[in-house]
């Protein structure tokens, strides 16, 4: 019911108006409810309210972000990353610190983090330098800040660096033997001997080290890695490269050799690269060696595409390896990147011809480049917008996924309870008698039925028997066969209260049949209702979706949901410390769950004058 | 009347059997052996054939090969079990807990009492705020408290539980530090008597909160839709005209008649914070009848469970008995018409 005047103008506009695009008449109130339909008021009502109004815009928006959203950010369910656990939101990665902007000796990037020495021999640090809860990089010790340093290699949690005296620094995390030098190394610093390091590495927990000499030193955790070396190659080592847990080298003679003792995919070196190599790399999983033809031979672990390697002009004369990708230097100046570009790390800068590049440093998602004039780029993986939680999985990329789940399994559910729910209530309102009591009766049965606990007794009972796909469809069907109960005893009393109308009997008389008059004549006149109920119970059916997944026995991990990516929030560490873990998700899923209900409201108060006096 | 009672009464045990039937049979999908559970300890010191002999009379002994109605009623008390003894819930043997390794009749009192306990503080809590609440809004009606209440309340029904309890704990236990993350007592404590009652009232605090939170929003919008039912009823525009004062009005004509829906909803809300608490408890860590129920499954212990299951169909049934009660003793057209 609209009570609009119509609007007050002034008497030149409207003369103009007539002059310009003909008379038109003025409504009267009564014309005017007379062209609406009595569906076309409630949603000029429901649009009246500017509650309901944004309500629906930010819900379509929220729809529109989970639907179109996972296009953009597709998920890929078997993604973890123990390098970028907890990362907080924010584009820091990359962010060189200025001072060290054209003054660049080396730069080692981290899993989040960069550390740099500048031709002064100062150390720069920048991107996300917290390890665990007390352990932060931050903390460069005084000595690393008074020394003239020269190299720097950055671990999983460690940062090594040698000044131009040869003394080692190392700080980070330190607990497991990532500082413990090995006793042959210890010694020749203790006793002032120039040890003639050539090359520094960090890897998982471990560091390593080549001399002039060819000897290699390792130290570190040993338990996590394979970090011996076997005789035979001890004093031949001219370059070492580590991956995940593994190291290997590049001898003097031009081997690219496992030195370890472990058999592993690594182990097994190809024929190929056996000869003739003169660099060597390594991604997380895989190993690369770089022959003299500027070919490469990469073995390992190649999931992501880190064997790819794209046409290029020139020859390749180095090779770098971050996490997953491999970027390459060409004798033009040329970069190339190739493996997983997630995080738009293999997005190489356009090469200038002019200013040809001098230096790669690559690390895990990050690449730095510098080139001849000094100019540096940068490219890879800023941060997070929304940070990462305790398996290094981007938050973003869950909640949008996660939605479409949530929203998905709320819907469907939705679907099944309505069309079960008007069927009963249809047959139980209108032929009543027999059919009446049966029906009530189950619903009563269902209705005694507590919800939550019997979710948790089926999905216990699913076990591992049902796939992951499966137990979602499962999920989404049992949700609906459980909540259809109040929706049959709105439609039978709306029914009931239909039944005797007039309309009725004109259908009756006309000899239209029983299904007829309940499903074309009946539903029809109270589908606003219907309308409202299904608006709210789609907004709980998504909130026992989401209890469930919390409580771990709903939609499992890897799928992410709104629900199950709280799991585990309920503990202060997270709560506080890495509040991006919960905060996001939890406002996401509140703001669209108030929509919802917020619309049904509005649609309520659309439908039925009367409580829009209430 | 009477008659009405009984029909009511006859209908709910006949929806407790149905309802119970289907748990039983439920638990009697997940794939279990427990006779072999049994006799698996003794596998090394019997001789094959003994052993196998053992099983298959175990398995006689717990009934697994007859039908499922056999044993549903066996397990009820329906029906005599080997020993021609009627040993079922009936009697009072609500089974064996594999996981506490005692009946589950002595594991359960402890956690109910817990939940009990909690729950009656919320229900205290969240109707002393709710009915004033809901009535001087329904009074006030479309005043700007009146919108504000009903902004706030649509924000409370529409964010799931353990949203809440992580805002509270943040609030609370993080940034304030008033209260303790989770647990039900200070840990090393060794308190008795009243200290003990204080230590654990300060711990089911926060959950208290988070659960009385939960459910102002929904309660709130019940108790102001009946009062204004009722106070557009001519009664209270009578009484208005005789000149009764506001107050008596509002709270002796309008309240007393919108008393019914709200009992209805109190009742079937006091049911469902059963269920909401299962989520606050295992957010809590503590030790009620849901985190019971959640562990059992998780530990397996189905019987347990399956007996925790029926504790909620019992709460519920009964609820429901007293609502349909309530009803027709103060409508007499419900009693006509059923």
């Amino acid at each position: 019911m609209t009570n609009q005047q119509p609007k007050k103008e002034y008497a030149l506009l409207r003369w103009l108006k007539r002059g310009f695009f003909g008379a038109q008449r003025e409504l009267t109130i009564l014309e005017e409810e007379a062209l609406q339909s009595p569906f076309q008021t409630v949603l000029k009502n429901f649009w009246a309210r500017r509650i309901s109004r944004i309500s629906v815009i930010v819900f379509v928006l929220i729809l529109l972000f989970v639907v179109i959203g996972p296009l953009v950010l597709p998920i890929d369910l078997g993604y973890q990353d123990n390098t970028q656990q907890n990362v907080p939101p924010g584009f820091n990665m990359l962010s060189v610190p200025k001072e060290l902007q054209g003054n660049i000796k080396m730069i080692a990037p981290g899993p989040t983090y960069g550390v740099g020495v500048d031709n002064n021999g100062k150390v720069h640090t920048w991107g996300h330098l917290r390890v665990t809860n007390v352990i932060t990089l931050e903390d460069i010790p005084q000595e690393v800040l008074d020394a003239k340093l020269v190299d720097v290699a950055s671990g999983y949690d460690h940062v090594v660096a040698m000044d131009d005296q040869g003394a080692m620094h190392i700080w980070g995390n330190t607990r497991l033997g990532q500082a413990q030098l090995p006793n042959d190394m210890a010694s020749a610093i203790r006793k002032g001997e120039q040890l003639n390091i050539i090359q520094i590495e960090a890897g998982n927990q471990f560091s390593a080290a080549v001399n002039e000499e060819g000897h290699l030193y390792l130290w570190g955790n040993s338990n996590l890695n394979d970090i011996k070396i076997k005789k035979a190659y001890q004093g031949n080592v001219a370059k070492v490269a580590t991956n995940i847990n593994t190291y290997f080298i590049l001898t003097k003679d031009g081997e690219a050799a496992y030195a370890g003792f472990q058999q592993n995919a690594y182990s097994t070196v190809p024929e190929a690269a056996k000869s003739g190599v003169v660099d060597i790399a390594a991604t997380g999983f895989t190993n690369a060696a770089l022959k003299e033809d500027g070919t490469i031979v990469i073995w390992g672990n190649a999931s992501r595409g880190e064997r790819n390697i794209p046409e290029h002009e020139g020859k390749i004369i180095k090779i770098f390896g971050g996490r997953n990708h491999y970027s390459a230097l060409t004798d033009k100046g040329e970069v190339l990147s190739w493996g997983g570009n997630f995080f738009g790390q293999t997005n190489t800068p356009k090469a200038d011809a002019n200013d040809p590049v001098e230096q790669v440093y690559t690390g895990f998602y990050q690449n730095y480049a510098v080139t001849q004039s000094g100019k540096m780029h940068a490219w890879g993986l800023k941060g997070y917008l929304l940070g990462t939680d305790q398996f290094g999985r981007d938050v973003l990329t869950r909640i949008i996924n996660g939605g479409q789940v949530t929203m998905t399994v709320g819907a469907v559910a939705v679907l099944i309870s309505l069309i079960i729910g008007v069927i009963m209530g249809g047959i139980a309102g209108y032929f009543g008698g027999i059919a009446d009591m049966l029906i009530m009766r189950l619903c009563e049965i269902i209705g005694a039925i507590p919800f939550l606990p019997l979710m948790l007794i089926l999905s216990a009972i699913m076990g591992t028997r049902v796939s992951l796909e499966q137990r979602m469809y499962i999920i989404m069907v049992i949700l609906g066969l459980l909540s259809w109960t109040g929706l049959a005893y709105l439609v039978r009393a709306q029914i009931l209260s239909q039944r005797e109308m007039e309309y009725v009997t004109a259908a009756k008389t006309l000899g239209v049949r029983e299904s007829g008059i309940i499903f074309k004549h009946i539903i029809p006149n109270v589908i606003s209702v219907i309308i409202v109920t299904a608006t709210v119970s789609f907004a709980s059916s998504m909130l026992t979706e989401s209890s469930l997944s919390f409580l771990g026995f709903g939609i499992p991990p890897p799928t992410p949901t709104w629900g199950n990516m709280l799991t585990g929030a309920n503990d202060s560490i997270v709560i506080q410390q890495y509040w991006w873990r919960w905060v996001f998700p939890a406002l996401i899923f509140s703001i669209c769950t108030i929509c919802i209900n917020l619309i049904g409201d509005g649609l309520r108060d659309a439908i039925d004058p009367k409580s829009n006096e209430r | 009347m009477l008659k009405y009672i009984l029909k009511r009464l006859v209908y709910m045990v006949f929806v407790f059997l149905v309802v119970t039937l289907l748990m039983y049979s439920l638990y009697n999908l997940i794939p279990s052996d427990p006779a072999r559970a049994q006799v698996e300890p003794m596998r090394n010191t019997l001789k094959p054939d003994q052993y196998e002999a053992m099983y298959k009379q175990i398995r006689l002994e717990m009934g697994l090969d007859d039908p499922l109605l056999v044993r549903y009623a066996r397990w009820m008390g329906l029906a005599p079990n080997h020993l021609g003894k009627y040993s079922g819930l009936l009697q009072g043997n609500f089974g064996y807990s594999n996981f506490f390794k005692k009946p589950v009749i002595e594991v359960i009192p402890e956690p109910m009492k817990y939940t009990i306990f909690m729950n009656i503080f919320v229900t205290i809590l969240a109707l002393g705020i709710t009915i004033p609440l809901g009535i001087k809004t329904a009074v006030k009606k479309d005043s700007r408290l009146d919108r504000g209440v009903q902004v706030i309340s649509v924000v409370g029904y529409s964010i799931p539980i353990h949203i809440i309890a992580l805002v509270m704990i943040f609030l609370f236990a993080v940034v304030l530090r008033i209260f303790p993350v989770m647990g039900m007592k200070t840990p090393g404590s060794n308190y008795t008597g009243m200290q003990a009652f204080w230590d654990l009232l300060y711990h089911v605090t926060l959950p208290v909160l988070v659960l009385t939170f939960a459910s102002l929003g929904s309660m709130t919008r019940y108790v102001r839709a009946a009062m204004i039912d009722a106070l557009s009823m001519d009664y209270v525009r009578t009484a208005r005209a005789k000149g009764v004062r506001e107050k008596v009005v509002i709270y002796s004509h309008a309240w007393r008649n919108a008393l019914l829906p709200v009992i209805t909803i109190i009742i079937s809300w006091f049911l469902g914070i059963f269920g909401g608490s299962t989520i606050t408890e295992s957010t809590f860590s503590l030790n009620g009848m849901g985190r019971l129920n959640i562990q059992a499954l998780y530990n397996k212990d189905y019987e347990l469970a399956l007996a925790i299951q029926l504790f909620y169909i019992v709460v519920s049934l009964i609820g429901r008995i007293i609502i349909d009660l309530s009803y027709g003793l103060v409508d007499p057209r419900v009693r006509i018409t059923k």
